[in-house]
Parts: structure tokens; sequence; C-alpha cells
């Protein structure tokens, strides 16, 4: 059987009673590391569960999935994953060749980004399609996201934001070159993104949105230092919001109780209160 | 230096309009090197004596050794013409007969000194790189034929070279003391001679001259832009030379005077009359170009060599009277030693030539109005275009680095080039843009300030404090920025000058080794500096760490190599040498089992490939790209730097492709110029656009070097027929599909009928008619396809051009001779690529793969046998 495990947010903590007492008893446990990561390192993963955790890393999900798969008919393969296994990132391809073996696969979710957002005090019901914010190079501004945003807003949707992470990426030449050579890990911020946002709005010019639109900085969602950020897109180009993994919000048609909640957020709280008077 | 100091020079060079920047081409041998000897010794730099014997310009010891022109060298040279010559300069009457017409003032020349900077390339086809760079330095060339040979292949080359270049040609037609001397002809033979050789000259000069330049370049001695002369002996002279003399003595014009000394045109001495009419009374009259020039030098020479000296009618009274004093221990000189004095007293090589070139060819103040939007890559009405054409030296720097000459300091080299706007001084900080880079971007950019700028000296360099636009420099301090050539600029808006396109390609290589591993960073410091010390020379390293070295052919490839132990100081093994291929492909595959399409053809048989993560599927297919827009796209006449729709209009016009898909053009590759496309057929593809960037460097990596044996792909057409995408830009990133487009490119060229491209060299051989068994059995044994055969008129010397295999060439010239006593002479030049005819690529038991794919694979250390198309084929 492969189990595909939610970790949570977190910590090694956050793992499922189900999914903790799986990881014990597996055969092998992998953890998949390279589209999101745990805040904490695998050492600590492996104390606390009292085993060895293979790091499976892009190569080994993407071109090696046989070695993964080896041997799962018989017995039981544990492959984590940050979040939920059906949230931000999905491993359809790995299920798919899981089924053509004839492997059966079972799923232990957890919480994951897409339903912990509404931490933040956006209401679910209210957000529209995710989208990605990837690296910008010198030539490569990839703005699909825009129409999708543009779709999000046009029917007042919030629009979840997830933001890039390279860790053991190759860099072009190196990858042109066959170089196992990777670049040192990178984890986009919500500046980075709010500023990029701005960047495609300059060139599209459709005023999806503006500097002055609402958006929320998410920062370590889940974690005890969790941290949150609401203003402008101007606002959080400038924002620190410290180590990551970061998230941005932008905010759609917000509802009375939501803009109370994200109020206590604001970067710039005399600003925030002069754009949205308080309701008495 | 005697009479000649760089502060002299500093002055002259601000006088733009009495600049004239000229090299020295022509066939290996015909004598450039000596006539630019005799120029050299008359600007007063070495001694008169030794002109002719000592070969000034060729400053390496091989060159001296080997007695041809590796190099190209620069030399500046002072001239000063009669002050009533000035108003016969051609670009002044032009100017002042358009001036005329729109009613503007009129120039004329204030000083009667002129800056000549000349450049003596090689003549061996080997170096033609050399002549390239020197070319794009120069705004004329002086075309050197010898009498006898004829011009040449070598002789087309480069003038084809030049006129593309928009470089005015004057023609000196050389070894005239041969046909005196050995072979004994008559006047009116050697005026045949002469006429045909200049026609020959006018054929290449009317084919390729640029017709949209308005400007007729064809070479006529009575105009005054055809000399005669006999280098080593140092004399010369031009239908003007003579024109000067006589003029006064009929009392009519120089111009006049010209046009009947050359062609159909005789002095009737019973009328005392000048007529076209070559019979008199029908007793036939003697041509006026034989009786007045001729004539006289005949005599001269025949007389010397027939010791008639002394006495009322000795020729040394006669020669006393056409002005030419003789000293008294020239008196005493006897044959070859005494004509030689002679006629270098009477017609100075220097002064003929000399004026020929001031008269004749463009300053750059002319030259670089007409050369300007031909050499700049940007808007033709930008600070930096506008610079240019008007040759400001108060304009932005605009400078073009040819090459680099090495200094005395070891591993250091001066930039050679030529400033074209602006002025280049020390001090001056420079963007400095190699070939890759591209205006508001940072690649390939340094911004650094010129350390020193010098005058290049033949053999020394002499530092100067600023060289204004349109003046040859040498500059201190760039050449750490730049591997072979690049632009200089100081606006920031600058774009390149055009980079050089050479005509030769380096096809054959050979792999370099040290003998001690210690010597490693030795044998890669000696590479450095090779790849910069030479403008055609191709230097890689390989995954394996293999290095090669890749040359024109085999000569140049040779000096490469003993430059290269010289540079590295240790012992090297160098491998044989070996032929680059070019991986190609022959048939589209098409699905016989689906109705054909409205072209009547089935359709094409698709490639897929999957990304690492599956989510993204690409679809092409490989098409043959037409070998004749190849060509064209290696010449830069179609470039990926053209304009989309007039690039599409061109092939759509001429190569017959469908507009719609020419506008859709993605890329060329490899090195984003090379002859090989990906162009996007697809309909409606949603986020196209996103991962096209990472489909080109896919491209640009598969078609550097392809599935066969690693070797550069040619004449492929990928046609991107469909892609599946990912919902999201996070999970189609570089990472996903630049590996996905490498393997599908390559299952794509498995697919279509694999094959390779070989050069071929197309060979020249002069021998005579005894010798010629030999070079037909030479030919036969080595594959070549004899093509064209003639005899030179007037000669027992036969000329064969046949085509040859690089692969076939090596040896070849030995064995020539070997097999003609020495009597043949060979010059090979690179002509085309042509497809290997040795079986099925794919089949492990074809002559191809056991004779040429399979070597190379080892050698590269690749696994034995081609990849099964199935490694790079996803199934859906």
């Amino acid at each position: 059987m492969l189990y595909c495990i939610g970790l949570g947010l977190s910590d090694e903590k956050d793992i499922t009673l189900k999914g903790l007492e799986i990881v014990r008893r597996a055969e092998r446990v992998y953890l998949e590391a390279y589209t999101s990561i745990l805040m904490v390192s695998r050492e600590k993963l492996e104390e606390f569960y009292g085993r060895e955790v293979i790091i499976a890393d892009r190569e080994l999900v993407e071109s090696d999935s046989d070695v993964i798969l080896k041997d799962a008919n018989s017995t039981d393969i544990a492959f984590l994953v940050v979040g939920d296994p059906f949230g931000a990132t999905t491993h359809l391809d790995l299920l798919l060749r899981a089924r053509s073996l004839r492997i059966p696969v079972k799923t232990i979710h957890n919480a994951s980004i897409m339903n912990a957002v509404g931490a933040c005090g956006l209401q679910l019901y209210n957000f529209g399609q995710t989208v990605s914010m990837v690296f910008f190079t010198e030539t490569w501004k990839p703005s699909s996201f825009y129409d999708k945003i543009a779709e999000n807003a046009r029917i007042g949707l919030h629009t979840l934001v997830l933001l890039d992470i390279k860790v053991k990426e190759q860099s072009e030449e190196n990858l042109a070159r066959g170089r196992k050579i990777y670049e040192p890990p990178r984890y986009m911020t919500v500046a980075q993104c709010a500023s990029q946002m701005l960047t495609i709005e300059e060139i599209r010019q459709e005023g999806v949105y503006n500097k002055d639109s609402l958006a929320i900085g998410i920062a370590r969602l889940g974690s005890d230092d969790q941290t949150f950020a609401v203003g402008t897109l101007e606002d959080l180009t400038t924002a620190d919001l410290g180590p990551p993994l970061h998230s941005l919000v932008l905010v759609g048609k917000v509802h009375d109780m939501e803009m109370d909640f994200i109020r206590e957020f604001a970067v710039d709280s005399a600003k925030f209160d002069a754009m949205f008077p308080k309701n008495i | 230096m005697v009479n000649f100091t760089v502060d002299e020079i500093h002055g002259l060079m601000n006088n733009r309009r009495n600049i004239r920047n000229m090299s020295v081409i022509a066939h290996v041998d015909h004598g450039k090197s000596t006539l630019s000897d005799s120029l050299v010794a008359a600007a007063g730099i070495i001694a008169a004596a030794k002109a002719g014997d000592q070969r000034y310009m060729d400053t390496r010891k091989d060159e001296q050794e080997r007695g041809i022109t590796i190099k190209s060298t620069a030399i500046s040279l002072h001239a000063d013409i009669p002050k009533e010559d000035l108003a016969d300069i051609k670009e002044i009457q032009e100017y002042n007969v358009k001036a005329e017409k729109e009613k503007k003032d009129k120039i004329a020349l204030e000083s009667n000194d002129f800056l000549i900077n000349l450049i003596d390339s090689p003549g061996h086809v080997d170096f033609s790189s050399e002549v390239t760079a020197a070319l794009r330095v120069t705004d004329g060339a002086l075309v050197v034929v010898d009498v006898v040979e004829g011009a040449s292949v070598q002789t087309e080359t480069v003038l084809r070279q030049a006129l593309s270049e928009r470089i005015k040609p004057v023609l000196c037609i050389n070894k005239v003391d041969r046909t005196l001397l050995e072979l004994q002809k008559t006047p009116e033979e050697i005026f045949i001679s002469f006429r045909d050789n200049i026609e020959k000259i006018n054929v290449i000069i009317a084919t390729y001259q640029d017709k949209t330049l308005g400007q007729d370049w064809q070479v006529s001695p009575e105009k005054g832009n055809v000399a005669f002369a006999a280098a080593l002996q140092g004399w010369a002279f031009t239908i003007r030379s003579f024109a000067t003399r006589y003029a006064q003595k009929f009392g009519v014009n120089k111009e006049k005077m010209m046009e009947r000394l050359w062609g159909d045109s005789y002095f009737n001495p019973f009328t005392k009359k000048w007529t076209k009419n070559d019979k008199h009374d029908g007793k036939p009259l003697n041509r006026a170009f034989n009786q007045f020039i001729m004539d006289p030098i005949t005599k001269i020479f025949k007389e010397v060599m027939e010791d008639k000296l002394e006495g009322e009618k000795g020729i040394l009274a006669t020669v006393e009277k056409l002005g030419v004093k003789l000293t008294s221990e020239e008196r005493v000189l006897k044959q070859k030693p005494l004509l030689k004095t002679i006629m270098r007293k009477f017609l100075p090589a220097a002064d003929a030539i000399l004026e020929m070139m001031v008269i004749h060819l463009p300053s750059p103040q002319n030259a670089q109005a007409y050369r300007a939007e031909l050499l700049y890559e940007g808007p033709s009405d930008d600070e930096s275009c506008n610079g240019i054409r008007e040759c400001d030296p108060a304009a932005p720097l605009m400078l073009y680095v040819s090459k680099m000459v090495p200094t005395s300091e070891r591993g250091r080299f001066y930039a050679f080039g030529r400033v074209f706007s602006g002025t280049a001084k020390s001090g001056l900080k420079v963007r400095i843009q190699g070939p890759n880079y591209e205006p508001g971007k940072k690649e390939d950019l340094f911004i650094k300030a010129i350390q020193r700028t010098v005058l290049m000296m033949g053999r020394q360099a002499e530092q100067i404090e600023s060289v204004p636009a349109g003046n040859i420099v040498g500059l201190v301090g760039i050449d750490q920025f730049l591997v072979k050539s690049g632009t200089l600029a100081t606006s920031e808006t600058a774009h390149n000058l055009k980079v050089m396109k050479f005509s030769v390609s380096p096809v054959v290589q050979r792999a370099v080794e040290v003998k001690n591993g210690s010597d490693l960073p030795k044998l890669v410091e000696g590479l450095k500096r090779l790849a910069k010390s030479d403008p055609c020379v191709l230097i890689t390293t390989s995954e394996s760490g293999e290095h090669v070295v890749a040359g024109a052919g085999e000569l140049h490839l040779e000096i490469c190599l003993n430059d290269l132990g010289e540079f590295a100081g240790i012992p090297l093994k160098i491998s044989d040498p070996v032929v680059q291929y070019r991986e190609t492909v022959t048939e589209t595959p098409r699905d016989e089992r689906q109705p054909p399409g409205p072209d009547g053809l089935h359709p094409p048989i698709y490639a897929l490939s999957k990304s690492p993560n599956k989510h993204n599927r690409i679809y092409l297919h490989a098409a043959p790209l037409d070998e004749e827009l190849s060509v064209a796209i290696d010449a830069g006449k179609v470039s990926a730097k053209d304009d989309v729709k007039t690039r599409a209009r061109v092939l759509a016009d001429d190569y017959g492709w469908d507009v719609t898909e020419a506008r859709k053009i993605w890329a060329f590759g490899p090195d984003t110029n090379g002859p090989n496309m990906v162009v996007d057929t697809t309909k409606a593809v949603q986020y196209l656009n996103e991962i096209k960037d990472s489909v080109v460097s896919g491209f640009q990596w598969a078609s550097k070097e392809g599935p066969l044996c690693e070797e550069p792909m040619r004449s492929i057409r990928f046609n991107i027929m469909d892609v599946t995408l990912h919902a999201d830009a996070i999970h189609r990133g570089g990472g996903q599909v630049i590996p996905t487009a490498r393997r599908v490119m390559y299952a794509a060229l498995l697919m279509a009928k694999p094959n390779l491209m070989e050069p071929t060299y197309l060979v020249e051989i002069q021998v005579p008619e005894t010798a010629m068994g030999g070079v037909y059995s030479i030919l036969t044994r080595k594959n070549g396809q004899v093509f064209h055969e003639e005899q030179r008129p007037g000669t027992p010397l036969f000329t064969i051009k046949a085509y040859l295999p690089v692969r076939e060439s090596f040896g070849f010239t030995t064995d020539l001779r070997a097999a003609t006593s020495g009597q043949a002479f060979p010059q090979l030049v690179f002509d085309h690529w042509q497809a290997v005819e040795l079986g099925n690529a794919l089949d492990p038991t074809s002559n191809i793969f056991t004779k040429v794919i399979q070597p190379a694979r080892k050698r590269k250390g690749l696994k034995e046998n081609i990849p099964d198309v199935n490694e790079y084929y996803d199934k859906l």
C-alpha cells in the first residue's frame, strides 16, 4: 500500500495520529521536499517519528518514481507531503503510476494553506482560483496569473497567491549542460510578490488591480509566530515578514466582518482607517 | 623612423578628407607583401635599398621562414601629391558636381599631405578570416593580381568580401617583369593579357558590387585606377603616370591623354593624328599603349639584359634623357641589379600606387557616409549612427575592434580596430559590447576605461594621445573584456557594429592534450591566448575534458597549434585531424494511414515528450530546411535580428515559405544565429508564449549537440504542432520545459531519416599540362569531383577545379606535390556542406556509422550506439 500522508503546515507535531502510526510501521518513508518545506529539519522529524526518512527531491519523484514504488504491492510505503496531499501540490503522476502498477493507494489528509488561509479572516467561500507566482527573470515574466486574478476580481473573489520556492534547482546553464549543480535555495517573499504583481499590471495595464489594491501578506502560517500584514500592494512591496514561507492574498469584495477582523493586521493603521472607516 | 613622427601623424589624423584606410588583398604569392614593403620603403620607415628583399610586413618568424603572410599587419604611411593634382581627387570632384547641382558650397582640399593606413593581409585561403578583419577597418582595397596566373578563387573570395562590405577596389597587376624576362612577350601580347586580367576582375566587381549604392566601381586603366607593377623590382605605373609626361608634348590635357593611351587608340605617324582605326593604308598601326608605354619599357629591359649599356645609343644615355640619374656606383651595375635600379628610378612603385590610392580610394569622411547603415545594427537616425555617417570626432564614440594583436608582454593583446565616430583616448570610459550584447541588457557588456591608445606600426606600436574618427587604432586594456572582436561605444543607446562574417569556417579540428597532467593549467591559459590571437580559430572543451582546436584548414590549424605550443610552453599531445560534421534530417516522417491533407501530403508524424512532472507535453516534428536558405543564414542574409515581417516576406518570396508560419519563427540555433529554426505552428494554445523562452533554450542546447554524435545540427526546421501545459506557471518553468524541448527535438530528428553533412572544399589547382595525369589520379583516389578545366591563354598552365570532401583532404597537398614532382599548386577553400553518402546513419552496419559516427562517439566518450528514439519519445 502507498500511503500519501499530509504533514500539515508547521512542525513535526502537525502530523495526524493516523499518519504517525503508519509512518512508524511503514517499510520506507519518503519526504517530498521540493514543492514546499516544513519549518523543521529532517533530523527533528526522524527523531520524533523514531525512524529514518528519505528525502525525495524533484528528480526522484519525477524521474525515478519506480524507486519509490518498489515493493509497494507487498509492503507499506509512506510518502509524506507537506500540507495536504491534495492541497496546493498534487502528485497525480505518482498516483497514476501506482494505479498502473496496481498498487493500492490511501490518503491521510491534513491542513493545507488552501484551507488554513482562512486564519487571516477572509471566508474560504469567497476565494477564487488559486495562482502561483514564479521568480521572474530578465526574459521570463509569465503573466497568466493576471488573467486568473481578473476572473476572480470580476465576481469579487479573493485570490490566494502561492509563492515560488526554489529548492535544489539547476541554473539554466547547468540544466542545458546536464550538470547536476544546484543553486542555493530561494524563497519568494511577500514584498517580491507584490512588486512583481505591480510590474505585470504596469505591462498589461488592464486595471485588474493597482498599487492601492488591498492585500494580505501571510508568513509561516500554522506556526507559533505566524504573521499577517494587511496593506495596499504598494505597502507590501516594502513589508518585511521575516523567514519563509510566505503567501499573499489579493483581497476581493470584503464583508464587514472580514474587514473588522483584518483591520487588526494593518501595517499602517491610520492609513487603513482612512481608507476603510470603522463601522460604528 | 627618419622623416615621420607620431606627432606628425596625429596632426594628419584630424584631416579626415586626407586619410585613406586601405587593405592589400590578393591570392597567396601574387606579391602583396612585397608591394606593401615598397610602399613602406617610400614612406621612409625602412631604408629604400632593402625594399623588395625584406618582408617588413611579415612580423612573425614563421611568416619570414615560410615566405607567406599569416597575420594581417597595419602601418601608417605618409604620402604627398603635387598640389595641382588635388583637384583630380575623385571624391572631391564628385562632391563638387553634386554640390553644384544642389547649389551648395564646393570644397577643396587645403593640404596635399595624406595619411594612408595600410593593412597587408594574408593571401592563403586558410587565413581569410584575417582578411575579413582587415577589410572591416578599411574603406578601400588594393587588389593585387599576378599577370601570369590571373585572378584565382582566392582573389574572387576576398574581392567579393570587400565588395559586400562596400569597400572600393583599385587594381594592381603585378609581376609585369615576368612577362618581359621569363615569357619574352611582345608588347601587344602583354596588352592583351592586361586587358583580359582587368576584364576578369571587372566581371567579379559587376557580379558582387552592391547595386543599391549607385556608384560605378569598375576599374579601367584610362581612369587611372589600374596600376601595372613589378613589385620585386620596385617599379609601377598607371596610365596617368605616362599621361602626365606626354600631355604637354601633345598639347592636350591629362584626361584626354589618358584615354588615348589605353585600348583601341593609335597615333598615326603618317598623318600625325590620333585615331581609333588600327590600320593606315592597309598597314597595321602600333597601339598607343604599346608605342608610348610598353615599347620604352621593353627596350630598357632588352638592352640592359643584352648589356648594351655605354655609348651614344647605350641604354645609360637613353635613360638619362628620361630623367633617370644614376650615381657612379650604380653605373657599374649590370643585368638585373642595374635593371632594377633604372626602373625604380624611372617609375617608382610607391609614387604610382600612392597616387592612385589618394585619387581613387575614398576618405573615411566619404566612405562612412555610405557604409554607416551597413555597419551599424541600430536605427539609422540615432546619435551613434549619425556620428558614423558624419565621421564626427565630437560625436559619441563608436569603435569596432576587429582582432587582437599580441604585445611584447606575455599574454596581453592590443585590441586592434577602427574609430568610426568620436575620439578614442586614454582614460575614456567606454562600453565594451561583445558580439552577444543587446541594447538595454547587461549581458556581454563591460564598462571600463581605455588604458592607452597606440598607433600600430608593423612590428612596433607607438603611443599616441588620442585617435579621432576615421582612423585605425590599437588599444591597451581592452583585451580582458573581449574574446576576439566587439564594439566600443560611449552612448548608452548604442547598438553593436555588425559582427563580421567570415568566408571560411573552422571545419578541421584536432584534440590537444598535455603530456604531464600537472601542465593542464598552462594548456588552458595557452588556449585562451590562442582564441584571442586568431579571429577564426574555435576552441571548445567537451564534457569529457577534451580540448579541441578547430581551424579553416590544415595549414591554419598547424600555425595555430604552433602558436599554442609557444603560448603554453609545454609538451603537447596532438590528435590526428578530425572533421566537423553536421547532423541533419532528410525527410519529414508522414503517417500514411491518414488521408492526405490539402497539400497532397499525408500529415507528419509528431514526436512527443513529456516534462519530468508529466504535466507538460510538447508535440513537434522535424523537417529539412532548404540548404540554400541555410547558406543565406550562414552569410547573415537571413538572420534572427531581421525585422520579422521583412524576413517573412523574404522567406515566402525566395524560399517558398508560408508567410504566416514565417512570421512565427521562434529562434535560430545553435548560438541564436545558426541554420536551424524552431517554428510555432500551433493553433491557439493558451500561455504558449510563457514557455517560449524555455523551448528556445532547449532548442539552442539540442541544435548545438545532436543525438547522432553530438555534432551541431544543420538545415533542420522544428515545427511545434501542439503543447499541453499545466494550468499554473510554477509547474511549467524552465526546469520542466527545457529538457523536454531538447528531448522531443532529439526524438523528432531520429524519426526524420537523419544523416550527416560534411564540409567540402573547392580545390583549385594550377598545373602544367605534363603533370595533369598526376593531379587526376590523386583527385580520383581522394573522391574529388572535377567540374572545371581550363587552359590559361598563352601559358602551358591548366586550371583545374574540383570538389573535395574535407575528410579526404588531409595530406592532399603533400600527395599532390609528390604525384606531380611539385608542379601542382592546390588552393583549398571551404565551399559548402554536402550530405555524406555512406548509407543510413541509424543502421549499425552502414559505412557512415562504422566509419564516421562510431569513431566520433568513441572519441567523445559517448555510449557506442546512437540512443534509441524511445529514450526521447514518451508514449501517450
